[in-house]
């Protein structure tokens, strides 16, 4: 399944790397928006299967920045 | 004189027969093939609507038996096929209601078949009665269809003579009783319009609504299913609907439940309940819960969960402008609306939807006498091109004008930040409101961060080492940020304990309540 980012923000910090095992409401990365850090967590139990966003990168309202296989 | 008049055999039985006839064959509705198809499609009929919406056995219906009918030669009725708008009066929760349906098996509820006076005195009804009015949609709401041209003979004008009726109390209704729209089907144009015209609209998720539906719509290139045009995910985020639900009976769950906290118009007040919560029930884990990190964000429900009385959280619009919670609760069994940051999106800020979503929750929350509690986490307007692009601060302006028309009692808690102009729209201006702020509070005309390099720049730029510069200023800015350095000086009344949030409600609640003036306000509130 896909995760996507809630909100238009900037990558700040990736916490979970491809292949890990996360539970639910893992934190997968940490967006920055308006100086805060806003998690972006795992929404069920699963293995992250890829990352689709780097460090810095921006990203759009919506947009998937990883995918997990539940 | 002599009597020349015949008595009567026995009775009006024949009559009674009649109605009896047409009453059974308007209940038939578009005929069987058509309710097969509608149940087939997983929704219900509007009768079956009706009947789990309203209390069992309350329904009393108006004009059941309107409808086009067709007679033999000798004049007996071939066939009645009832008007596609079903309404009357029910209770809901003991209370009277009006409820007006679309039969969708009839002319898949278009107004072909509709029977213009019909939905426009369930309207009427609702208005003149003071009585909440539930509008259960599927298809064009008594709109027209392309037919319509054929079967009338004449191109009809939207709102020309003898045509406004609807129209006026569509809107009308918002500022004289509470208005909850269900659209359980494909809903398009008319039907569309009275959905969105309404204080709360639910759609269940195989239900779309749009203006004007895929065919429609292909002929512009865009080639979409009903789901990808209208369906739930692009309604609740746009704001066009205000909740989605998997099935029809959590709809009317969810219209039971709103009406719970209203009155049932705008001459009445919204009704207390007993509460069985403690109004001085300390929760330890707010002690805590708003991290001491400033970049770091907190769950804002759980706080809303921990203040009001137990369960009583009613969230609208969760899907659009995300960065303010709203909803109804109660506090020591009075409801009151509850508006509250949410620091997940944003950090809180307020963006245009978030705008345009205060206008309308506070609107509603005047019409109707609630008192407002505002937990307050906001660190500005949204910022950015986008922003500028989408009017933020028009937007914003037009919200800070509808809170400073309010004039129900207000309590605002501010629990972490309050900046700029979006953070001085915390209460109405103008009248006195009670205000706390937690010891996680903070405020400023700016947020520090980003704005020392523009207030401090020749300082900064003169500096030896600018970034070792730019962190001194910083500390020594800091050292004023304290909310105590406020305090002293009487800029904010009281910073509490925050397990003393739920009692100050409480309080707040117990002394708004003689405040509230059971009549209509000056307010006409647009949808």
């Amino acid at each position: 399944m896909k995760i996507a980012a809630e909100i238009a923000a900037s990558v700040w910090q990736i916490q979970a790397r491809p292949g890990d095992t996360l539970a639910e409401g893992d934190t997968v990365l940490l967006l920055e928006s308006m100086k805060m850090e806003i998690p972006v967590a795992a929404p069920r139990a699963g293995r992250l299967t890829a990352l689709l966003v780097a460090e810095g990168d921006q990203v759009e309202e919506g947009q998937t920045v990883a995918l997990l296989e539940a | 004189m002599p009597d020349t008049h015949t008595p009567p055999a026995t009775s009006w039985q024949p009559e009674l027969d009649e109605l009896r006839r047409r009453e059974a064959m308007a209940r038939e509705m578009g005929g069987p093939d058509k309710v097969r198809r509608q149940h087939e499609g997983g929704r219900l009929t509007v009768r079956e609507r009706v009947d789990r919406l309203a209390d069992p056995g309350s329904f009393h219906e108006v004009g059941a038996i309107a409808g086009r009918a067709e007679y033999e030669p000798d004049g007996t009725l071939r066939q009645l096929v009832p008007s596609n708008c079903v309404w009357g009066r029910a209770r809901v929760d003991g209370r009277p209601v009006v409820v007006v349906g679309d039969d969708f098996t009839v002319r898949g509820g278009s107004a072909d078949a509709t029977i213009r006076e019909k939905p426009l005195m369930a309207e009427r009804m609702a208005n003149e009665f003071r009585l909440p009015i539930i509008r259960v949609i599927e298809g064009s709401g008594g709109g027209g269809s392309v037919k319509t041209i054929e079967t009338t003979g004449r191109a009809n004008l939207p709102g020309g003579v003898g045509g406004t009726g609807l129209f006026n109390y569509t809107t009308l209704n918002l500022s004289a009783v509470p208005v909850v729209g269900l659209g359980l089907g494909s809903v398009a144009g008319l039907g569309a319009a009275r959905l969105a015209a309404s204080h709360y609209s639910v759609m269940t998720k195989s239900a779309a609504m749009f203006v004007a539906g895929p065919p429609v719509v292909a002929r512009l290139g865009q080639d979409l299913s009903k789901q990808e045009l209208g369906g739930w995910e692009i309604q609740t985020r746009s704001g066009g609907v205000d909740h989605a639900v998997d099935t029809e009976e959590e709809a009317f769950d969810c219209a039971r439940r709103f009406l719970s906290y209203l009155p049932s118009s705008v001459h009445e007040l919204p009704p207390d309940i007993p509460c069985e919560d403690d109004p001085a029930r300390r929760e330890e884990k707010l002690f805590s819960i708003v991290p001491r990190d400033r970049r770091r964000v907190y769950q804002m429900r759980h706080i809303i969960e921990a203040v009001v009385d137990k369960g009583s959280f009613f969230e609208q619009g969760k899907m659009f402008g995300r960065s303010l919670i709203t909803g109804f609760a109660r506090f020591g069994g009075r409801a009151v609306a509850l508006m509250a940051s949410d620091p997940y999106f944003y950090g809180g800020s307020w963006t245009a939807d978030t705008c345009q979503k205060v206008v309308r929750f506070l609107d509603m929350a005047e019409t109707f006498h609630l008192p407002v509690v505002y937990l307050v986490d906001c660190p500005g307007f949204m910022i950015g091109l986008e922003a500028e692009r989408a009017a933020t601060i028009r937007h914003g302006v037009r919200a800070m004008a509808a809170m400073n028309q309010t004039t129900v009692p207000w309590c605002s808690i501010i629990i972490r930040n309050a900046f700029g102009v979006a953070g001085a729209a915390h209460q109405p201006a103008g009248r006195l409101s009670l205000r706390y702020a937690w010891l996680s509070a903070r405020w400023g005309s700016l947020p520090l961060e980003g704005g020392i390099e523009a207030a401090y720049r020749a300082e900064i730029d003169a500096a030896p080492d600018p970034k070792a510069k730019l962190a001194e200023i910083e500390e020594r800015l800091n050292q004023f940020r304290s909310p105590f350095r406020t305090a002293e000086t009487f800029w904010v009344e009281e910073i509490i304990d925050p397990r003393e949030t739920r009692r100050l409600l409480c309080d707040f609640a117990e002394l708004a309540g003689p405040l509230r003036a059971p009549q209509p306000g000056r307010l006409q509130m647009r949808p």
